[in-house]
């Protein structure tokens, strides 16, 4: 075991972790934080995107231990509690989630490809998709959510 | 902040509070892990436990020898469909693990039970399986050949049945009398479903109450409780299944598979809940498999291009062992709709059910539906081509035009209502079908091949098991209503829908009415979400729940109005005293205290103010027949020779379902089932080595899912005919998509390839990956 010391949504914590223990079962385990989710195991679906030190990085595809000083945003921490990320409201809006299971990995993203291209071609979104999977929606309403919230954040 | 939201489920899903299985962690739970054959066909001649049985934090390990101590039966097999000459279906039930024989990769063997998960996993690889190898026969081809290895002693030849519909001599003189006859064999390939969230059950046994409760995913409560008791044998009230938020289903996880009965199992033998969740591609092996069919249609046509009969032979794979909707989506799926949108004189259908060393296939969105569309509409097309027919027309001559509803089929289906060709100009129009041309002379100087296809499909939904769906509607003591119903949401948006109907029926704000799924407190009986008709199914009866509470507050309306219950009116949520008719000034006119009271008023005032049920709560009910959504889906592609790609230039659908509740779902489905569709038309295929059986796409990255940008745009419209079936006058959206797009997108490469001048690539088999179309395009 070793000792690991990281932010999460502000919080500092301080865990023991096995060597293999991937950062996105110590956020659900032992942070008790579910909302980000595990689809795959190929690093393919996305469902376990969260922001690393202020890029987005698939939490399934790194080890606690590669996290150790860093600055972690999950989707619970992506807005305070009494207030929604344009991106999460945008995503509701434009009817971009069903299932919601693949939601919080595509909103966290979102949000980093639009801080990259706060007004994002059709091409940019697609290949800022292009890591997430969305077996419900068939993606057109989730990059009219992009386009949505882009909008609303150059506001 | 919620306002500005578009479904009640919206606000927990897009902030991470929603709750899955694998999101549930309940005190004291241990966790499983499966051991599973990675043979295809083999016998057991020892399964060795003892290593893992030592290994660190390990508490239980169950075989074969404890599912059979403990009388569990093995999964369900499906409906008994009757074959030709009323032969039966000669079934081969999976066991919950395995006994003497793995018959394919990805069986299950043994649980492993840990304190850790990791510890679960690792102990599973200790497992020792001594495999004694058997032939192979992993396609349908090879099972149906001479000398074919049998897979079971109850199916000789590996064929489980011979299904027939239809007048087959009827058929035979229309073919004989024709001017013109057509022929299309193609396949519509084994796909795996891949529902996002990984599978997963939480079951706790408690034995204080007798009660197992299992947390997993469901397409409603009541239908996975009934597996689970049709497996186990105890009894049904001894079960409580929960499930809160699911991640897509699409048919796969409406029943158990093993691993729920085994946690069940070990939770009941060592007093603490059991935890079990898959991986990816664990589930590639570990979930039922979907479509998997050859179809082959023949048209008959007189000189005038009138169809005088269809014609088709079917092969369809079940995989190893027959399970829940296997022989359905081979049968009866595929025959009730067999004539599609068309006037056929003589229909028939023969199909044979094989069994293969694969995963065992079961429904995945249109379980059959799709794939009949996708015959007709692709036979029709090529009929078109070679007897140089337009495709409109013949279409046109051919559909059940509107004055012949109720339209009943020569196999006895009976259509309610339509407007076919009336959805088909709608979208022909909608996708400036005829500048086509001109489109494709540009594209052609651009060096790309450009192809249109449109497909006309139609299928039945809506045919649920229950006698009725019932409902209910609970107020509590704040005036706030909660609906109750046994449908089981995984994604489709029911807590918005109903709630919906409810509040434009009663005037009570949305924000007031919550909806819970498949509450196995609520006693009430009802179809699960399946075949698309928890809209039309349920939304009907709550429907009829409405009118029921309005009958209910007649009375103390009347009461508070001081007049008599005949003399009372309700509209807009209000109460208000007909005086020898409507009021003049219209009912927003009638301040609220004179002539009127608001319902939500009365349900305030009536709270009671004990624990005692609300006087306005009731319940109500709806039988809906089956209802016939149908549309026309119009696909534009442009494909370039030089390296076999697509692009999707344009997708149309325009589609009848009847009365819509929701728009913004309804097109959510649309889309959703369009995008599978295209999946399984450009990527995906589940495939397997013919000789080892080995699934050889086992994981998301050789198993080419849809992304962003499949589909850039899909323009939808709604060209309803309301069905008098249900209250809503409602047909079901959930599985149309895949019965448009199928057909539409495979009629645009179709179309495409032509322009190539070779006439074999027309008839490519999907999925047109860039490779299969390059080669198809240089062979």
């Amino acid at each position: 075991m070793t000792s690991v010391t990281l932010n999460v949504n502000g919080h500092s914590h301080v865990l023991d972790v096995e060597d293999r223990t991937l950062l996105v079962d110590l956020l659900r385990e032992q942070l008790g934080l579910t909302g980000t989710h595990v689809g795959c195991d190929t690093s393919q679906c996305g469902c376990c995107t969260i922001h690393v030190d202020g890029v987005a990085a698939k939490s399934c595809t790194m080890l606690a231990l590669q996290a150790d000083g860093t600055d972690i945003v999950t989707i619970e921490g992506l807005a305070p509690t009494d207030r929604l990320h344009p991106v999460q409201t945008a995503f509701s809006s434009c009817h971009g989630l069903q299932c919601g299971y693949c939601t919080p990995g595509m909103i966290m993203a979102v949000t980093d490809l639009l801080a990259r291209h706060p007004d994002p071609t059709d091409e940019q979104i697609r290949d800022g998709l292009a890591g997430n999977l969305c077996r419900c929606t068939g993606y057109v309403n989730i990059e009219a959510a992009v386009r949505a919230a882009a909008s609303a954040m150059r506001r | 902040m919620a306002d500005r939201l578009l479904r009640h489920e919206d606000l927990r899903l897009i902030t991470g509070r929603g709750r899955f299985t694998a999101d549930v962690d309940l005190p004291g739970q241990l966790h499983a892990a499966m051991v599973r054959s990675d043979r295809a066909h083999a016998r057991i001649l020892a399964l060795d436990v003892e290593a893992a049985g030592k290994a660190d934090g390990v508490v239980a390990i169950l075989t074969a020898k404890d599912v059979q101590a403990a009388g569990f039966r093995p999964l369900p097999s499906g409906a008994p469909i009757k074959g030709v000459g009323g032969e039966p279906h000669r079934t081969a039930p999976m066991p919950v693990l395995a006994e003497n024989v793995v018959r394919f990769v990805g069986q299950p063997i043994a649980m492993v039970i840990a304190q850790t998960a990791l510890q679960a996993r690792d102990a599973a690889e200790l497992v020792a399986v001594d495999y004694d190898e058997l032939p192979v026969a992993a396609t349908v081809a090879a099972a149906l050949a001479e000398g074919a290895v049998q897979l079971h002693d109850a199916a000789p030849g590996n064929l489980a049945l011979t299904y027939e519909d239809g007048d087959a001599e009827a058929v035979a003189r229309a073919f004989a009398g024709a001017a013109m006859t057509s022929t299309l064999r193609i396949r519509s390939q084994r796909l795996v479903g891949s529902p996002l969230e990984l599978r997963a059950c939480v079951a706790a046994h408690d034995a204080a109450r007798n009660v197992t409760v299992v947390h997993t995913p469901t397409q409603g409560m009541l239908g996975m409780r009934s597996s689970l008791h049709a497996v186990t044998g105890w009894p049904t009230d001894s079960i409580e299944v929960v499930a809160q938020d699911v991640g897509g289903s699409f048919g796969i996880r409406g029943g158990t598979f093993s691993e729920q009965v085994l946690a069940m199992l070990a939770s009941r033998r060592l007093g603490r809940p059991v935890k079990w969740v898959a991986s990816r591609s664990e589930l590639f092996v570990g979930e039922w498999h979907g479509r998997a069919l050859t179809l082959q249609g023949s048209v008959a046509l007189d000189a005038q291009g009138n169809i005088l009969a269809l014609r088709f032979e079917h092969e369809t794979d079940l995989g190893a062992y027959s399970c829940y909707w296997g022989s359905l989506i081979g049968t009866r799926n595929l025959s009730v709709t067999m004539g599609g949108v068309y006037r056929v004189p003589a229909l028939h259908m023969r199909s044979r059910l094989v069994y293969t060393n694969t995963v065992p296939v079961s429904a995945y969105r249109g379980a059959g539906r799709p794939d009949i569309a996708f015959i007709i509409e692709r036979l029709i097309d090529h009929a078109a081509v070679e007897h140089g027919l337009d495709p409109v027309d013949l279409r046109s001559r051919n559909f059940v035009p509107v004055d012949a509803f109720p339209y009943r089929t020569a196999n006895g289906t009976v259509y309610d209502c339509g407007d076919f060709d009336g959805v088909m100009q709608h979208a022909l129009e909608l996708a400036n079908y005829r500048h086509f041309p001109e489109r494709r002379r540009e594209a052609a100087a651009r060096g790309q091949l450009r192809g249109i296809g449109f497909a006309c499909y139609l299928e039945a939904s809506g045919g649920g098991a229950a006698p009725s769906d019932q409902v209910a509607g609970r107020f509590d003591a704040d005036g706030r209503l909660t609906l109750y119903a046994m449908t089981g949401p995984s994604g489709q948006g029911h807590e918005t829908s109903f709630a919906r109907i409810v509040s434009d029926g009663l005037g009570l704000s949305l924000d007031r009415i919550g909806y819970r799924a498949s509450d196995p407190a609520s006693g009430l009986v009802g179809n699960g979400t399946g075949g698309s008709r928890s809209l039309l199914g349920a939304g009907s009866a709550f429907k009829k729940l409405v009118d029921s509470i309005v009958d209910k507050a007649r009375p103390h309306a009347a009461a508070a109005l001081g007049v008599e219950p005949a003399t009372v009116g309700f509209a807009k949520g209000r109460f208000y005293r007909l005086s020898g008719g409507t009021p003049a000034g219209g009912i927003s006119d009638i301040p609220d205290d004179d002539a009127a009271i608001a319902l939500s008023e009365l349900v305030r005032q009536l709270a009671p103010l004990d624990a005692s049920g609300h006087p306005l709560d009731c319940t109500a009910d709806s039988v809906s027949g089956v209802t016939f959504p149908n549309g026309c889906h119009v696909a534009e592609i442009e494909v370039d020779p030089a390296t076999g790609a697509t692009r999707i230039e344009s997708y149309v659908a325009v589609d009848d379902l009847g009365n819509i509740v929701s728009p913004e779902l309804v097109r959510g489905q649309v889309h959703g089932g369009v995008v599978q569709g295209a999946g399984q038309a450009f990527g995906e295929a589940a495939l397997y080595d013919a000789d080892s059986g080995q699934l050889l796409s086992g994981t998301f990255t050789d198993y080419t899912m849809p992304r962003a940008g499949l589909i850039r745009r899909i323009v939808t419209d709604s060209h309803p005919v309301p069905t008098a079936l249900n209250a809503l006058g409602a047909k079901g959206v959930g599985e149309s998509g895949c019965s448009g797009s199928l057909p539409a997108l495979g009629n645009a490469m179709a179309d495409a390839l032509r322009g190539s001048g070779l006439p074999a690539a027309a008839t490519l088999d999907m999925p047109y990956t860039p490779p299969r179309v390059w080669q198809a395009l240089n062979s």
